[in-house]
């Protein structure tokens, strides 16, 4: 019997693989590849939770990422946005490398490999850092936690959206800049992937450059300030110019972040300048919205990591850099007591008393209305909305009509005073309005351990101009906070002491 | 041996047919399921809305995410794609819905009034709350008080209308315009995003446009806007239920309050509408409500009860005491101005019964938008749903009806069409009354008893309402303007306490 004619076996096996191969495993591998390449996302971690803090990811880059050899060459393709060289001119902080190298990149950003590039944004310390220093030449002491008071928000929002308008925000200017720095970027990322994002990031930064157009017409906040809630009115798109005049022009000092668990127990305090939210959780994650972060990108586990470090980090005590007289600091202790501790706390770790964490009603407390109507109750019900469909959705934010007592943790690293940072010194806000500095400079770190404050009286240090505040400008009103009960009529001896004891704070 | 091939061969076929088909069924089963499942799986609202029947009245679902309901991730981005359609007598206003002055309790999700049901996807759509929800402050320097069942003078209903139109007329009212943003404040699944993108979006699209004919005359500008607080309703009803080609009537009428329904009673002649254009509560309560769906009730059961509870609800909710100081002496006084110049009509057997308008003097345009043959085909249309009532009056009627006065210090501005803005203002004569002036600004003033109506902020936050405009004619009631000062200052404060 005549074998039917069945090709043989083997022959088909192969041509069968071949199409395998052809048609599963090459497509499969370039998948995969694809996958590998492109697919990752990938946050730079760090084991320390300061480090965390200071270099940490927020969830920021996926939205708002710049491309990391993009951000690293902006500085110099756009070098004439930015008021001296590198991002250093807007008061951002490097720290050195171990080998005494500047780091890459400052304090207060973090990277993460997103959709096959490293990209870079800014996290929370980039608010809430900052330095000090003894004297003119003596070395600037890191403080994480502390208000970022030589950081320029404006004009580091200013700087990208003017660069992305800029003709050489392109691959002709930026791919040359990005070798000469050292950047070996490979044949994909060099032809398509750099081209691409360049492209891509231009497009989003212009997108957005139109709901910060009002940024540009606020009167400069300077180093260590910025327009939170208008800020906040972007992510919903509000139309800006439309706005009740009133609402502007609001910039507000960046406060210390430390010791947020008294701030939450026994008793939640409200929050934020004007106390608009009790709630811990949801004033932490409407930060991180001006980190880059929408609801969908918000790195829940990174962030937690940052929340439950500032719930127990400790400012860095006075006496570290300067010496307190204690006999003096002794007079001043019943003089707090007796003037300051219902609204302030009974001391700089114990912040019991009556009226601390509580809104004082403006009409009472008297400082610059501005901050206080930039939030209003149009933007309280909207941010109701905010993580709509997530277990956190916010529900605590309300309109107040005044501004919250703070507890005074840490005071010293947290001039200039008042809420919109208006009163340079302790020393300074004892003295009735007219009698504060109508005139002073903003953004030197180097410390003032009389008045206790930075120094505010030197327009400039070694040809670095720092920032001209003006309280007579929309915003920086030094008034309110005065008065018999604020300790403003106190005999000077008494003012000394009282100063005295607040550097143990 | 061939044989035994072909057998198994065939086996082999029957093998592949067998699975093949047993895939395409769970295919079937399981697509059907989902289809089911993100497209008509109703999910019961969650438990804090029916907390207490005032939650349930401001937050809980009358039906209307059936055919009403806007997609509740669609509802959201809207503000923040389209925030030049958000508008305030013809002005950009920022706040997204909060500019159009729903009573949004801070904290809340939605406003008051805007209800969130899953039914497939989560939808948003409306309940009575929206319209029928107060909301005052004390001084500029306090926050809100909101009152169930008050009238939502704040509320700009027009605009709302002519917003979703005119978001759903926008060329980027286009899936992937919507989905960037979807996608910038939420997690959807891939489901989810496809069915947003591929049905959800295109179709909310297209029903929002067919109600472009029926909302022309919105967009008349021969009329002039209904500003906060008013709607034309009796012309909502004419050109939404029955369907009514469009006429040149016009007559936008303050939202009324809703509490203390109880007080009608159409054995005594005392009908709800201003016109007393409905026999009794329920009826009023199902035209409403029909209204507020837009459709034929899904399931009428249900319907039938969410009206029986609504009508219970609001015939027992009492009107809110005034908040403020009142000058108890004072307000003796007036008790004694008020029995002698107001009882008869507002404290008496003819309260709440229909008084010729010749005999009130007021703006008749109101009274023009409705008629025997509107309430005839009205009451077909909703009987040939399979829904009894008594319905509306079917008769032309000679004019509006004697207002009870309960609340009356939360129903500023006052007339039937709100020409007249505080009640001190209604004891002057039509000439020396406000001819221009802004409402829906939500600060109180309890010197005149009404809302404030002038000054930077009113003009901000409310709508310019000018008298000489058609259907806004605040003659009439001329009734009391000529009682000594003293008296009206004291019948002022006697009204406080109603």
């Amino acid at each position: 019997m005549p074998t039917p004619a069945v090709p043989s076996p083997s022959r088909w096996r192969r041509r069968f693989q071949a199409l395998v191969a052809i048609a599963v495993v090459l497509p499969a591998t370039l998948v995969l590849w694809l996958v590998g390449r492109f697919g990752a996302d990938t946050p730079v971690d760090y084991p320390g939770p300061v480090e965390h803090f200071k270099y940490g990811s927020t969830g920021g880059e996926h939205e708002m990422g710049f491309p990391y050899w993009i951000w690293r060459a902006l500085p110099e393709v756009c070098g004439h946005y930015l008021p001296g060289p590198g991002y250093a001119s807007l008061g951002m902080l490097y720290e050195r490398n171990p080998d005494g190298s500047l780091k890459d990149l400052p304090v207060g950003t973090s990277k993460r490999r997103y959709q096959g590039v490293d990209r870079v944004f800014v996290n929370c310390a980039v608010c809430h850092t900052s330095t000090v220093r003894t004297a003119p030449g003596e070395p600037p002491l890191l403080v994480p936690g502390m208000p970022a008071a030589l950081f320029n928000m404006k004009a580091f929002e200013e700087f990208f959206f003017r660069c992305a308008a800029d003709p050489k925000f392109s691959k002709e200017y930026l791919l040359p800049e990005i070798r000469r720095q050292g950047g070996d970027l490979d044949l994909l990322d060099r032809y398509l992937v750099y081209p691409v994002a360049i492209a891509i990031m231009r497009d989003r930064v212009l997108a957005l450059k139109g709901r910060f157009e009002w940024v540009f017409e606020q009167k400069d906040w300077g180093p260590g300030r910025v327009d939170t809630f208008n800020s906040a009115k972007v992510i919903f798109n509000f139309p800006m110019a439309h706005l009740d005049p009133k609402e502007f022009d609001a910039p507000a000092d960046f406060p210390s972040i430390w010791l947020q668990r008294p701030r939450r127990e026994p008793r939640a305090m409200e929050l934020h300048w004007d106390g608009n939210n009790t709630d811990m959780t949801e004033r932490n994650k409407s930060a991180a919205f001006g980190t880059g972060v929408t609801p969908p990108t918000l790195d829940v586990p990174r962030i937690k990591r940052v929340e439950d470090w500032i719930l127990e980090a400790e400012p860095p005590a006075f006496s570290t850099l300067f010496s307190i007289d204690p006999a003096l600091a002794a007079r001043g202790a019943p003089i707090y007591r007796e003037y300051c501790a219902a609204c302030h706390g009974a001391s700089g770790r114990d912040f019991s008393g009556e009226y601390v964490g509580r809104v004082t009603p403006l009409a009472e407390i008297g400082t610059d209305r501005r901050r206080l109507d930039s939030y209003s109750e149009t933007l309280a019900v909207n941010q109701a909305t905010l993580y709509a469909g997530y277990p956190w959705r916010f529900s605590q934010f309300r309109k107040t009509h005044g501004y919250a007592n703070m507890p005074l943790d840490g005071i010293w690293l947290r001039a200039p005073y008042l809420h919109n940072g208006s009163v340079p010194s302790l020393r300074d806000l004892l003295e009735p309005a007219a009698a504060r500095p109508a005139v002073f400079w903003r953004g030197n770190d180097v410390f003032d351990p009389v008045k206790v404050g930075f120094v505010s009286d030197q327009p400039e240090e070694n040809g670095q101009k720092f920032f001209r505040f003006d309280t007579s400008v929309a915003g920086n009103g030094n008034g309110g906070h005065e008065g018999r009960a604020y300790g403003t009529a106190l005999p000077a001896d008494d003012k000394a002491a009282l100063v005295e004891f607040l550097k143990t704070f | 041996m061939g044989s035994a091939i072909e057998q198994s061969r065939a086996e082999h076929r029957r093998a592949w047919l067998r699975a093949g088909l047993l895939v395409l069924a769970l295919l079937i089963v399981v697509g059907a399921y989902l289809g089911w499942s993100r497209g008509f799986r109703e999910e019961v609202q969650p438990a804090w809305v029916f907390e207490s029947p005032e939650m349930r009245f401001k937050y809980g679902s009358i039906g209307a995410e059936q055919d009403a309901g806007i997609p509740y991730w669609i509802f959201y981005v809207l503000p923040r794609v389209f925030p030049e359609k958000f508008r305030r007598d013809g002005q950009i206003a920022p706040g997204g819905y909060a500019a159009l002055g729903v009573a949004w309790e801070q904290g809340r999700e939605l406003p008051a009034g805007f209800t969130k049901k899953t039914i497939g996807f989560p939808r948003v759509a409306n309940n009575c709350a929206a319209c029928h929800t107060t909301r005052y402050r004390a001084s500029p320097d306090s926050n809100p008080v909101f009152v169930a069942g008050g009238p939502g003078h704040t509320l700009n209903i027009e605009n709302f209308f002519r917003l979703l139109i005119d978001c759903a007329r926008d060329p980027r009212f286009d899936a992937d315009i919507l989905m960037a943003e979807i996608n910038r404040v939420t997690d959807l699944d891939v489901i989810d995003r496809l069915l947003y993108r591929f049905l959800v979006i295109p179709i909310t699209k297209k029903r929002l446009l067919e109600r472009e004919a029926q909302f022309e005359w919105i967009y008349r500008t021969d009329f002039p806007d209904w500003g906060n607080g008013r709607d034309d309703g009796m012309n909502l009803t004419k050109y939404f239920l029955i369907r009514a080609p469009m006429d040149d009537t016009f007559g936008p009428a303050d939202i009324p309050a809703i509490w203390n329904l109880a007080k009608y009673d159409a054995e005594k002649g005392r009908l709800p509408n201003y016109a007393g254009d409905t026999h009794d509560v329920h009826s009023v309560v199902i035209d409403s409500a029909l209204g507020v769906l837009g459709a034929p009730p899904a399931n009428k059961a249900e319907f039938l009860e969410q009206v029986k509870w609504l009508k219970d609800y609001l015939s027992t909710l009492p009107p809110p005491k005034y908040p403020f100081p009142v000058d108890a002496a004072r307000a003796a006084a007036g008790k004694v101005v008020f029995d002698a110049h107001c009882a008869t009509c507002h404290a008496s057997e003819r309260t709440g019964t229909r008084l010729p308008l010749a005999d009130v003097g007021t703006d008749r345009s109101r009274l023009d938008t409705w008629s025997r043959d509107a309430a005839i085909k009205a009451n077909r249309i909703v009987t040939d749903m399979g829904i009894q009532r008594r319905g509306l009056v079917e008769e032309d009627l000679p004019g509006y009806k004697i207002p009870f006065l309960d609340g009356i210090w939360l129903r500023a501005p006052y007339l039937h069409n709100g020409a007249v803005p505080t009640l001190r203002d209604l004891l002057e004569p039509a000439a020396a009354r406000p001819k221009i002036f802004w409402r829906g600004y939500d600060v109180f003033d309890a010197q005149n008893v009404g809302f404030i109506t002038s000054g930077d902020e009113a003009r901000r936050y409310g709508t310019r309402m000018d008298t000489a405009e058609k259907g806004s004619g605040n003659q009439g009631h001329e009734f009391g303007t000529g009682l000594p000062a003293g008296d009206k200052a004291a019948l002022v404060e006697y009204l406080k306490t109603l």
